[in-house]
């Protein structure tokens, strides 16, 4: 801290992927205001997007390669304080950064000759925002960052969602808003309420005076209803029943490209939000939130499941699939114990590692839907069974589509949704949380009956006419970029099973 | 092969284990990708490359002789995923060459036996792509040496084997079979369906809850390689070990999950759709390769990592392996459809199987492995009969194929004898040695002379009513040759309207004959020689039972 401004220092490396996607908005709304809705300047708006994505993208790696934790924006500790930063690059960060980085790649990709392309610059622009807000949420270590971010990753997606200007876009916008506004209440509560019982709004000295055992009960009691009650506000982010009602009438509503957005670059935030708060923020509560946690992961998958089970649109199936994979996210969390670091870790490990996996599958699978829907009669709101006789016509796709169900389902040849889950389950079985652990078992099964049945659609024979398909570079790209990651990261799964070591910081 | 050469394959080892699961694995991708193979070369491919994987095989096993020293002839050890601890830890031993050769041999004769034999939907390049990924999965399962690697290993061959009983299953069943025992399966692509789905789902639930069983011995020792927890286990080594009850939480995951696959009784009921619909190649494989992946498992797993708890499990695996034995018995005695017939008398077998691994005595664990090199052999002779019958027929119904079958169709008439005979456990053939071992293991198990045995009281009762199954499998094959073997020859039953003529007609081609050849000469040959197998199971047998044995002195 400059001792005379009171202004933090800020190490402008480390803020990079947080900056750079800020940039670029900006740059874009530079260049349209200058020439508002000029075609010919689509272009720029498209590499202007995707040179700020590619930057965060190198700072991430950049950081990553100097393979040493930092923090800025910090405030020195004196008296009974401990010293607190509101913003730290550590491997959970960089890990969920590139999550959000990659995903907004594909998604921004998948959009670029899609249904959203006459809304170029506005696309771009609340795409961007949603990334900057996401990129702060795994770096954000006080409770008003953390908020902040956490609405800047979501307002946007809101808008993201309405572009679709019919009225099903804006039935689903209006769905999400909502359920956006009544969790930020809630966050915002709990936030409050963790800040009222602690006296602090950095998550160190949170967790610092939560793990003093002179802590009154009282005060230890309001900060449980704080931590839930912030629990709930951005467990609506990541699809978790009974926080989902928005996820299948929004996906289906929204433009399927801003639908993989909300799927992957939304979710990873808030992961990158429950995690960050829980097993960090809050640990020595963990007695308390990580039975809770493993109560909404059962049901989460559960419920994700079973619907799943009776859809028959793409879409909308896709949808329930991403509840129930939500499950499977936070899952991991339910093994964290108060006072062990090991545990956390692992726990933290396996929400994040888990999240990779399923990013990656999840947008293999959009990819191949986004360019389906392209050239099916029925657009966005295709059935499953339209998939039918896919592998004749399309075997690239059809082989990324099959070979990302297999990864969301976890069985071989999609081993790194096999790993994921095994990662998943671990802290779990560790905790011989033994009904817990047979329910995610069970899940499993469940979950099987739907990816193999769309899986097996594609190499049935045909029942009508389907028209060739004209793949576009940039979903090639897309295509090829999400497929691949699924391949590689089956092959060295080391990538999803090691991705938090050492200390959680 | 001499001393030269084995040292040639030993130094090779790594490579050549290595192979042997990457060769099918590989071949099924490429013909997977090779979209304009037309169905002859698909079917020629494939067997030239699990001709070669037998190749592989055969060098592998001579190469890790003689299997009378201590740990396995041949290993390889590399990390795979540093953060889990899991290790690419492939080896082969005594317990996992006839296996390893089993597998290698059925998936050649699977192949092969399409080259000629055509599914009725066609496709053939898809369907011999997934029999070679069921055949790469299996052997890396009985290869596989870390428990993370041998989950993953069980279930690569889920999907292909879904894939083979969903879309090339066999649903020619005719509407005028009736099940004395339950309502009409379903008929077409929903029976199908509901077989895959049936296997898919019973196996995978199995196999997850498997998983949770590995994990936590995974968890609790910091260890997934096999034969470092089998030392621990056994009081050797550093480290920590499992303490008795964590021993039989993780022995009841493990063993509960494994016996979905093998299949025993009452979580057996996937099986007997999933072995009637599924094509014949598919049906061999199912009984020949994926049970004993559940049973190898048993013997693997389960009884070196958590003896005491396979000691503690032990008296309820033996009783519901004897339940399976006489349930699979009685059901085939009314079973009408030769196909279903065939896998109800594997519920049977692998119930022999059960009992041997449960006795936790060396007779009793040599007379499982028999059992299970025995009823991959004879169950696989039997569903390529079967299956030809059926060719020829559209009904593997019994009043449908016979009687007369010895007049009409000589050949596959004395292959199905040979197969039945077999089967039921006719002393001179392979299947007699497995359930002779098997229930004199349950005997000296159930001995309370010298110190108690794993069966207790339990042990004796259990081999009467074991030996009373034989007696049962005798009833139920000599039935089935009376109905279809002998008698007067008549017309076959002539088709229906709108039914496709034969596939194939007349008798068992050259074909046929070299397709079930290699089964009929090793069952008889295991028959009269038992010893060629039984001396390479013994020694590693011995060195499981030292674990057993010491484990149970060790116990705190």
């Amino acid at each position: 801290m400059s001792p005379l401004t009171g202004v933090q220092h800020v190490d402008w490396l480390a803020v990079a992927p947080v900056v750079a996607p800020l940039a670029a908005l900006l740059a874009v709304l530079l260049v349209d205001a200058a020439a508002p809705g000029f075609a010919r300047l689509r272009h720029v708006h498209d590499a202007i997007a995707i040179l700020g994505l590619v930057a965060a993208g190198a700072a991430v790696v950049r950081l990553a390669a100097d393979d040493a934790d930092t923090a800025t924006a910090c405030v020195p500790g004196g008296g009974l304080e401990v010293a607190a930063c509101s913003f730290a690059v550590s491997a959970l960060t960089l890990t969920l950064q590139a999550v959000v980085i990659g995903a907004a790649v594909v998604c921004l990709l998948l959009t670029l000759d899609g249904p959203g392309a006459r809304d170029r610059a506005p696309h771009h622009v609340l795409l961007l925002a949603a990334v900057t807000g996401a990129t702060a949420l795994p770096a954000a270590r006080d409770l008003a960052t953390l908020v902040v971010a956490f609405e800047t990753a979501t307002l946007p997606a809101i808008a993201l969602v309405a572009l679709r200007r019919d009225p099903q876009g804006a039935q689903g916008a209006v769905t999400f808003l909502f359920t956006a506004l009544a969790s930020l209440g809630l966050l915002l509560l709990g936030a409050a309420l963790i800040l009222a019982a602690t006296g602090s709004a950095h998550l160190d000295r949170i967790s610092a005076a939560l793990g003093d055992p002179s802590l009154p009960p009282r005060v230890r009691a309001v900060a449980v209803v704080g931590v839930l009650l912030a629990v709930g506000g951005v467990a609506f982010k990541l699809s978790a029943v009974p926080f989902h009602l928005w996820t299948p009438d929004t996906y289906a509503g929204a433009p399927l490209p801003v639908a993989a957005f909300l799927a992957s670059v939304s979710k990873a935030a808030g992961t990158a939000a429950v995690v960050v708060l829980l097993t960090i923020g809050v640990l020595p509560l963990a007695g308390t939130w990580a039975p809770i946690m493993g109560l909404l992961a059962a049901v989460t998958f559960t419920v994700g499941n079973l619907v799943a089970l009776r859809e028959r649109v793409a879409v909308r199936l896709l949808a329930w699939s991403t509840i129930a994979q939500a499950g499977w996210v936070i899952l991991p969390l339910a093994g964290a114990e108060p006072g062990g670091p090991a545990q956390a870790r692992a726990a933290a490990a396996g929400a994040v590692g888990y999240l990779v996996a399923y990013t990656a599958a999840t947008l293999a699978v959009f990819a191949v839907v986004v360019v389906f829907a392209r050239h099916h009669p029925a657009g966005e709101e295709h059935a499953v069974q339209a998939y039918r006789g896919l592998a004749r016509r399309e075997p690239v796709a059809a082989a990324i589509l099959a070979f990302g169900l297999a990864c969301l389902a976890g069985l071989p040849p999609g081993i790194v949704g096999l790993v994921a889950k095994v990662v998943a389950v671990r802290p779990v079985v560790d905790l011989a949380t033994w009904p817990l652990a047979l329910a995610a078992a069970a899940n499993v099964v469940l979950g099987l009956v739907y990816y193999l049945r769309w899986a097996a659609l594609l190499f049935m024979p045909s029942a009508g006419p389907v028209p060739t398909w004209r793949v576009r570079t940039a979903e090639g790209v897309a295509l090829g970029a999400a497929g691949a990651a699924c391949v590689a990261l089956s092959v060295w799964p080391q990538l999803v099973a090691g991705v938090v070591p050492g200390a959680l910081r | 092969m001499n001393a030269a050469g084995g040292s040639l394959v030993a130094a090779h080892a790594g490579w050549l284990l290595s192979a042997l699961l990457v060769v099918p694995l590989a071949g099924s991708l490429a013909l997977l990708a090779l979209r304009q193979v037309g169905a002859d070369l698909a079917a020629r491919i494939a067997t030239g490359i699990t001709l070669l994987t037998l190749a592989l095989a055969v060098a592998a096993g001579a190469g890790a002789a003689p299997y009378d020293r201590p740990g396995p002839g041949a290993q390889v050890d590399a990390v795979w995923i540093p953060a889990l601890g899991v290790h690419w830890h492939l080896a082969l031993d005594g317990l996992s060459l006839p296996l390893v050769l089993l597998t290698a041999l059925l998936g050649l004769l699977v192949c092969w036996h399409v080259v000629r034999v055509r599914p009725v939907p066609g496709r053939v390049r898809g369907l011999v792509a997934c029999f070679l990924a069921v055949e790469g999965g299996a052997i890396a399962t009985f290869l596989a040496r870390d428990l993370l690697l041998f989950f993953v290993a069980f279930e690569v061959v889920l999907i292909p084997m879904w894939f083979v009983v969903a879309f090339w299953g066999d649903d020619r069943q005719r509407s005028g079979y009736a099940s004395p025992v339950a309502a009409p399966p379903p008929i077409g692509e929903r029976a199908r369906r509901d077989a895959a789905n049936r296997f898919v789902l019973f196996t995978a639930l199995g196999s997850a809850v498997m998983l949770l069983g590995l994990l936590f011995v995974a968890l609790r020792t910091g260890t997934t390689d096999i034969d470092v927890l089998a030392a621990r286990a056994a009081g050797a080594g550093g480290g920590p070990g499992l303490s008795g009850t964590e021993q039989t939480v993780a022995a009841a995951l493990i063993v509960g999950g494994l016996a979905v696959k093998v299949p025993m009784f009452p979580l057996h009921t996937w099986l007997p759709p999933a072995h009637t619909i599924a094509p014949t190649g598919g049906s061999v494989l199912l009984a020949g390769v994926l049970l004993k992946m559940g049973s190898y498992g048993l013997v693997r797993v389960a009884v070196p990592v958590v003896p005491d708890g396979v000691r503690a499990l032990a008296p309820v695996l033996a009783a519901l392996g004897v339940v399976g034995i006489l349930w699979g018995g009685l059901a085939c005695y009314v079973e009408r459809d030769l196909k279903r017939l065939v896998a109800f008398s594997s519920v049977a077998h692998m119930g022999f199987v059960l009992l041997g691994i449960a006795s936790l005595t060396a007779v009793g664990l040599q007379g499982a492995l028999f059992a299970n090199v025995a009823h991959g052999l004879v169950t696989g002779l039997l569903f390529l009969v079967v299956g030809a019958l059926k060719d020829r027929h559209h009904s593997a119904d019994l009043t449908a194929i016979g009687p007369g079958l010895r007049d009409r169709l000589p050949r596959l008439g004395w292959l199905l004898a040979f197969g039945a005979l077999a089967a039921l456990g006719l002393p001179g053939l392979a299947g007699f040695w497995g359930e002779l071992l098997s229930i004199a293991g349950a005997w000296q198990s159930g001995s309370t002379a010298g110190g108690a045995g794993a069966l207790g009281a339990l042990g004796r009762p259990l081999a009467v009513l074991a030996a009373i199954g034989t007696a049962v499998a005798a009833t139920y094959m000599l039935r089935v040759l009376r109905l279809v073997w002998q008698g007067p020859a008549r017309a076959p039953t002539p088709v229906g309207d709108g039914v496709p003529p034969p596939v194939t007609m007349g008798d068992a081609t050259p074909h046929e004959l070299s397709v079930t050849g290699p089964l009929v000469l090793a069952t008889g040959v295991l028959g009269i020689l038992p010893w060629l197998l039984l001396d390479v199971t013994g020694p590693a047998v011995r060195s499981l039972l030292a674990v057993v044995a010491s484990a149970v002195g060790a116990a705190p």
